[in-house]
């Protein structure tokens, strides 16, 4: 397991509270800004960063995460340029965990090998790869622990026993329980039968647990900080990027943070 | 070749007196020593003597040359009794017939070679050697060439060499019936030494390929998990996994059950109209002066193309699992009419997703789909096109994965998508298989048919793929030109990547991003392609080409007026490659075109196009 993950969730685990981690697509609403976001998540109370890698065809996104990727994609950000954030952002920051998220297809035509050397140069930490399932990513994983990476891996309410115990085989960092059947920026969870799928995936592995989809506002924050290592939150900053107009964009999205931390807390 | 002969086999760069005898043992006809000091599997005159003084009776020993001296040949002839000389270098006829003994010339695949006027050349060889081009290496490259480009008629042996192994060769062998085949790195534990196992379970390959009664790799494909080669798979997020895996499940259980088999074929017999006919279409054959071309006409079943009866296979399987709800996404519109028309005659609720650049190219499909009952939802993301639909219904599919079917409408997406609609398309191969028969008393010579996912033409050539003397071709869109970017051929022009849930051939730029294609037809304006298409190419088995928007139109006008029937723009790609290998083929020779779709729809394109207004 990664050194900055390690650490950061035992720290966590000492003052016995849920990591806050915010989605972000990278070179959205521009390049520049983006590393700025980062910094000012960071300083509003985030834990770990997910970083998006933007993508043509994000399949298992909802339309404001699509959206954000079309931008970044207007921008002509590539895999690349992902990986220059990254190591832009570790020049003033050295402690806070960056994982990246996308699809398969990036990676795929860079080479996993190539692409474990350049994310691990650039300070990366993990990387979730939305479309790629346990069956399909032993290659891809042992290349990446190799680069000292953590493969982090999606659970999903209709993940059975068998597959959960494959998927905690494979993953390390942390695992992302996706709380309900849909795509990112859906609706409402249910927060008991995420709580109850949370209980069996706890039998078989002694990961951090994060909980992502759906979780929009401070009110769900608490709840679902009580019942996982980590809360998720995506879609609602992402929206917030889109329309706050870039002069207020740090103070008001450092501020919206902030107070799902205090939620939290 | 007499179908009852045996393949010969030859095991070249023997090093050891022990990987002899047990080449032997499993019955090998030759062996090859290799007298080329810059080769790995170089032996001296020492090693050779002790290797065939092992050898036991009746095993052909061949020394192996490249552009040697003349003294040392002679000097190796002295020493050892060789039975054949090969030449692996740039040899002179005269240099090679000048030893006295029979010699087999090696013969590297370049590109443009001419295998028959090369072996007229070497008139005096016993046998052409056929082994893979790579650049700067003699032999020994481990990797094959296109079988396809191994000529018929030619007055000496072929001998078949150029990475083959225990896993292709007996495709290689069925699609190229060579006189012998030779192996070297394909049976080696480490170069120079072979492994004994692997020798076996290469002549097991070798005897498979004689009997017709085995089903080739294929048929069997895909693998459990969806794999064809390095195609295919299942690349989709968590919450998609478990309800392929259950799809994948009743799939399994219904594909072979009588019940569900009786209902599908009835429904395709009075409800689609089938058997499609398969149409001589005399007129062309004879403008065209070279092969006879038959059509098979899915243009004629219910709702005007072959998209239905996979429609209909999904729907009934649906109905089973005891989904209420059916969801589908179109490009042309034509796969989202057969869904909601087997939804209406199903009664059950139908979504249909579209690009909205599509809805506004294909008006009239969305009125048509709108009349039958089905919500057509317009999708605005990306491209506005396919691509982009069939990552709306995936969406939709994830939301509501417990009352809902989708209905792919061809053969790519996750597995077990690609084999369940081939399966369900594969009807037309099989009636195609005993209409040629019937009306010529033999298989056909050539298959073509238009991809863009890949379905028609899946679903013609899936029932000959054993079938070693039928010649497939694959047509893609090249739309403005296979060199100008816009064009839709991922098989000829794309890379290997991932999307829509299988790893397959691409349009996709250098950073990985899907780039959006151009055909003048909206059924092959599709960046991906099925990935049994995808392994079928690397395997050499269908031969992948493309052609324009032009030549698609000029073979439109002309199947319109020469034969009196307007075909789909998609199945004019087909076409228009007909047009250009019938007439280099002998007039007993015969084609199959897949005739996928009527062009009903596509008159609009077509005046357009033209500057005429409707």
């Amino acid at each position: 397991m990664n050194n900055r993950l390690i650490s950061c969730f035992s720290q966590l685990r000492t003052s016995k509270r849920a990591a806050l981690i915010p989605f972000i697509t990278a070179g959205d609403p521009s390049l520049e800004l983006t590393v700025s976001i980062m910094h000012t998540l960071v300083t509003a109370g985030a834990d770990i960063i997910e970083l998006g890698i933007p993508f043509s065809d994000p399949m298992a996104d909802g339309p404001v995460i699509q959206r954000a990727s079309e931008r970044a994609l207007l921008n002509g950000v590539s895999l690349r340029d992902v990986l220059a954030i990254v190591t832009d952002f570790r020049r003033d920051d050295q402690t806070t965990p960056i994982v990246l998220m996308g699809y398969l297809n990036p990676i795929e035509i860079m080479g996993y090998e190539a692409f474990a050397q350049s994310a691990q140069t650039a300070g990366v930490d993990g990387v979730l790869i939305v479309d790629l399932p346990p069956e399909e990513a032993v290659d891809l994983v042992n290349i990446l622990k190799k680069h000292k990476l953590d493969p982090i891996f999606l659970l999903a309410p209709t993940s059975t026993t068998e597959r959960i115990q494959q998927i905690c085989h494979l993953a390390s960092g942390y695992l992302y329980y996706v709380s309900l059947k849909g795509v990112t920026g859906s609706a409402n969870l249910d927060i008991n039968a995420v709580s109850k799928k949370m209980l069996e995936i706890r039998q078989y592995t002694d990961l951090p647990i994060g909980v992502g989809f759906g979780i929009k506002d401070a009110a769900t924050v608490a709840q679902v900080a009580k019942i996982s290592d980590a809360v998720i939150v995506g879609s609602a900053l992402v929206q917030r990027i889109e329309t706050i107009a870039t002069e207020h964009l740090l103070t008001e999205l450092g501020d919206f943070l902030h107070t799902l931390r205090i939620a939290l807390d | 070749m007499n179908e009852l002969a045996r393949i010969r086999v030859k095991i070249c760069g023997i090093t050891r007196p022990q990987d002899a005898i047990a080449a032997a043992q499993y019955g090998i006809d030759a062996i090859g020593l290799v007298f080329y000091d810059k080769s790995p599997r170089a032996v001296s005159i020492e090693q050779a003597k002790a290797i065939i003084q092992a050898l036991p009776e009746f095993i052909t020993t061949v020394g192996l040359f490249v552009n040697a001296t003349t003294e040392f040949v002679h000097q190796v002839l002295t020493q050892i009794p060789l039975d054949r000389l090969q030449f692996h270098g740039e040899e002179t006829p005269e240099y090679c017939i000048s030893f006295n003994k029979p010699y087999i010339k090696a013969l590297r695949m370049q590109p443009d070679v001419d295998v028959i006027a090369y072996a007229q050349r070497y008139a005096t060889a016993n046998a052409i050697l056929l082994d893979s081009y790579v650049k700067n290496v003699q032999g020994g490259t481990g990797t094959t060439f296109d079988w396809q480009r191994v000529p018929t008629q030619c007055t000496q042996s072929i001998i078949l060499a150029g990475g083959l192994t225990p896993e292709n060769v007996a495709q290689a062998i069925q699609i190229a019936h060579p006189y012998a085949v030779d192996v070297s790195g394909g049976v080696e534990a480490t170069k120079g030494i072979k492994d004994i196992d692997k020798i076996a379970a290469f002549m097991k390959g070798v005897s498979m390929s004689m009997t017709d009664l085995l089903p080739t790799k294929t048929l069997q494909l895909p693998d459990i998990k969806g794999h064809f080669g390095k195609f295919g798979g299942r690349f989709v997020s968590e919450t998609l996994m478990q309800p392929l895996e259950e799809l994948t499940l009743a799939y399994e259980r219904y594909k072979d059950d009588a019940e569900f088999l009786a209902e599908l074929n009835d429904d395709l017999h009075h409800y689609v109209g089938r058997p499609s006919p398969l149409y001589h279409a005399i007129r062309w054959s004879n403008l065209l002066g070279g092969a006879q071309i038959y059509l098979k006409r899915e243009d004629l079943n219910h709702t005007g193309a072959h998209k239905i009866n996979a429609a209909l296979g999904q729907a009934l399987l649906a109905k089973r699992m005891g989904k209420t709800r059916i969801i589908a996404e179109t490009g042309a519109g034509q796969h989202g009419v057969a869904t909601a028309t087997v939804a209406a005659r199903l009664g059950m609720s139908c979504v249909v997703y579209m690009g909205t650049t599509d809805i506004e190219r294909q008006k009239i499909n969305v009125y048509r789909m709108r009349l039958l009952g089905a919500e057509v939802r317009g999708v605005s993301s990306g491209s506005k096109t396919l691509k982009d639909a069939l990552n709306e219904a995936m969406r939709d599919w994830v939301t509501q994965v417990d009352d809902t079917f989708y209905i792919i409408g061809t053969v790519a997406g996750p597995h077990p998508y690609p084999a369940m609609v081939r399966d369900f398309q594969a009807v037309i191969g099989r009636e195609a298989r005993q209409q040629m028969k019937t009306l010529s008393g033999k298989l056909p010579d050539i298959l073509i048919a238009c991809v863009g996912g890949g379905s028609n033409a899946i679903g013609l050539f899936s029932p000959f793929l054993n079938d070693k003397t039928v010649k497939m071709f694959g047509v893609e869109a090249a739309g403005d030109g296979l060199n100008t970017g816009r064009h839709a051929a991922p098989l000829n022009a794309g890379k290997v990547g991932v999307l829509h849930g299988n790893r397959t051939y691409l349009m996709t730029d250098d950073n990985g991003q899907i780039i959006e294609t151009h055909s003048i037809s909206a059924g092959l304006d599709y960046p991906g392609v099925g990935p049994e298409h995808a392994y079928l190419k690397d395997i050499g088995r269908v031969q992948y080409v493309a052609v324009t928007d032009q030549e698609a139109l000029e073979a439109f006008h002309d199947l319109t007026r020469i034969e009196g029937i307007i075909p789909a723009l998609e199945s004019s790609h087909a076409l228009a490659y007909c047009k250009k290998i019938a007439p280099t083929l002998a007039k007993n020779q015969t084609i199959i075109v897949n005739l996928s779709g009527r062009g009903d729809k596509d008159i609009h394109t077509v005046a357009k196009w033209e500057g005429i207004e409707i």
